[in-house]
């Protein structure tokens, strides 16, 4: 009797030594699985880190740079009044600051100095409006096309470039500087256009406190000496992944974001330029949505 | 009297050192998250984070990769570690039910393939690296892995 307790014990013991023994092939198994499966993402993300050390990753940027195709220009300046009116100021968060200033001029006329930089991607997002304003004093010619720097913030933002272009008005002279190019040589972004004397001294004058927060930043436009701004009024976020033909396309539609940015500016530059315009043309002066954004100059 | 063996690591006086590293992990996590989402939404303007060269946090977060289907790529990192910070309270550990397992091993499956993703965009499309985004990718494979572990450790409910 008692040897068959014990048979029965041992036989016990042994069931549930081989039990224990699986259980624990089992969660070596399970261990080893959890182990291989950690070594391989570490691996994937490796691998990844190593293919782009020996040269893989984008180079290039997307957006095309050269002349602006006519269908650009022509977008820029046919946009009807219906869209400046129906998109207004509304989404305007920054307007011109108003100075006091020895007026502005060139060949008699009141002038528009922009000086930025082919590199600047807020430069990028503040070429759109102020083309679409100043096509409406007058007519661009050689009017290029580039995009921001791959390697800065809002990389690659698709833009204008006032770069060897010529603007024709009877209301206004323009003078667009671009300061240097999107590419760098030597850890520099390759000079490009030099402003005058009398613009550098401008943009050293009125570029920095009290008329400004911060001296120096780009882009910088002095609207006739009655109006100084500098940086962008929208994100160039906004433009991110699109051609220049499909910004020029999407102005089109006034209910398209980019339109409401782009225009609402256009709108504010419209009206800062008609101070120094005397209210010419009258036709543009005069409309709805520039009425509303003279209203709106300084403000903010 | 049964053969049956006693659960490790799941009574309730001890949970084990994994649970609780994924906790702290996945609260770090979240802390990390959340920082990258505020500057998200306040367009980068206090980020702290070198911005020139190879790293440039402006310069990832403002990518057209910082978003998916239109959907910041911050707030579903902050989606994702209050998720795994729920999951890996003590009584999701102790719980009888499969499903917190399930979720938290769904969930860090997801989140590895995503960093990949992610990596793959700094490297390849961005040319920049954000550093706040990779203590975010890192803390990420750290819960992968734990997660892992954790599970091969415990015996399958019978």
């Amino acid at each position: 009797m008692a040897r068959r307790v014990e048979q029965k014990a041992a036989a016990r013991e042994r069931i549930a030594a081989q039990l224990a023994a699986q259980q624990r092939a089992d969660r070596r198994r399970r261990l080893l699985l959890a182990i291989a499966a950690v070594v391989v993402v570490i691996a994937v993300v490796g691998g990844l880190v190593i293919i782009r050390l020996v040269g893989g990753g984008k180079k290039t940027a997307t957006s095309p740079s050269g002349s602006a195709d006519a269908s650009i220009v022509s977008a820029l300046s046919s946009i009807p009044e219906s869209t400046f009116s129906t998109v207004g100021v509304e989404g305007v968060q920054t307007t011109p600051t108003p100075i006091t200033a020895p007026a502005l001029t060139a060949n008699g006329k009141p002038k528009v100095l922009y000086i930025g930089a082919e590199y600047c991607p807020y430069c990028a997002a503040e070429r759109w409006p102020m083309a679409v304003a100043l096509s409406r004093f007058g007519t661009f010619s050689n009017l290029g096309t580039t995009h921001s720097s791959a390697s800065d913030v809002f990389p690659n933002t698709p833009t204008l470039s006032f770069h060897g272009s010529t603007f024709t008005s009877q209301y206004l002279a323009f003078t667009g500087v671009e300061t240097t190019t999107n590419q760098q040589v030597n850890g520099q972004y390759e000079p490009l256009d030099t402003p005058t004397a009398e613009d550098q001294k401008t943009f050293d004058t009125y570029n920095a406190p009290p008329y400004m927060q911060s001296a120096g930043s780009i882009p910088f436009i002095d609207i006739g000496g009655k109006f100084v701004s500098s940086g962008a009024t929208y994100s160039p976020e906004l433009l991110a992944g699109k051609t220049q033909a499909q910004i020029a396309d999407a102005l089109k539609d006034p209910s398209n974001p980019i339109t409401k940015s782009v225009i609402a500016s256009a709108n504010i530059y419209t009206a800062a330029i008609c101070k120094i315009t005397n209210n010419q043309p009258a036709n543009v002066c005069s409309s709805d949505a520039v009425t509303a954004a003279a209203a709106k100059l300084g403000k903010s | 009297m049964s053969g049956t063996v006693r659960q490790p690591e799941k009574t309730k006086t001890g949970l084990g050192w994994i649970p609780w590293t994924t906790l702290v992990v996945s609260i770090v996590g979240l802390g990390v998250a959340a920082y990258l989402t505020y500057e998200h939404f306040t367009a980068g303007t206090t980020l702290a984070c070198p911005n020139t060269g190879v790293v440039n946090c402006a310069k990832v977060t403002s990518s057209e990769y910082s978003k998916v289907f239109g959907i910041p790529v911050a707030l579903l990192g902050l989606g994702f570690f209050a998720g795994m910070t729920v999951l890996s309270l003590p009584p999701m550990w102790r719980t009888s039910s499969p499903w917190p397992s399930r979720l938290r091993l769904a969930g860090v499956l997801v989140g590895v393939v995503f960093v990949c993703y992610l990596i793959w965009a700094e490297l390849f499309q961005i040319n920049a690296i954000c550093l706040w985004c990779t203590v975010v990718h890192g803390l990420t494979l750290v819960l992968f892995a734990l997660v892992l572990v954790r599970e091969a450790l415990t015996p399958p409910a019978s």
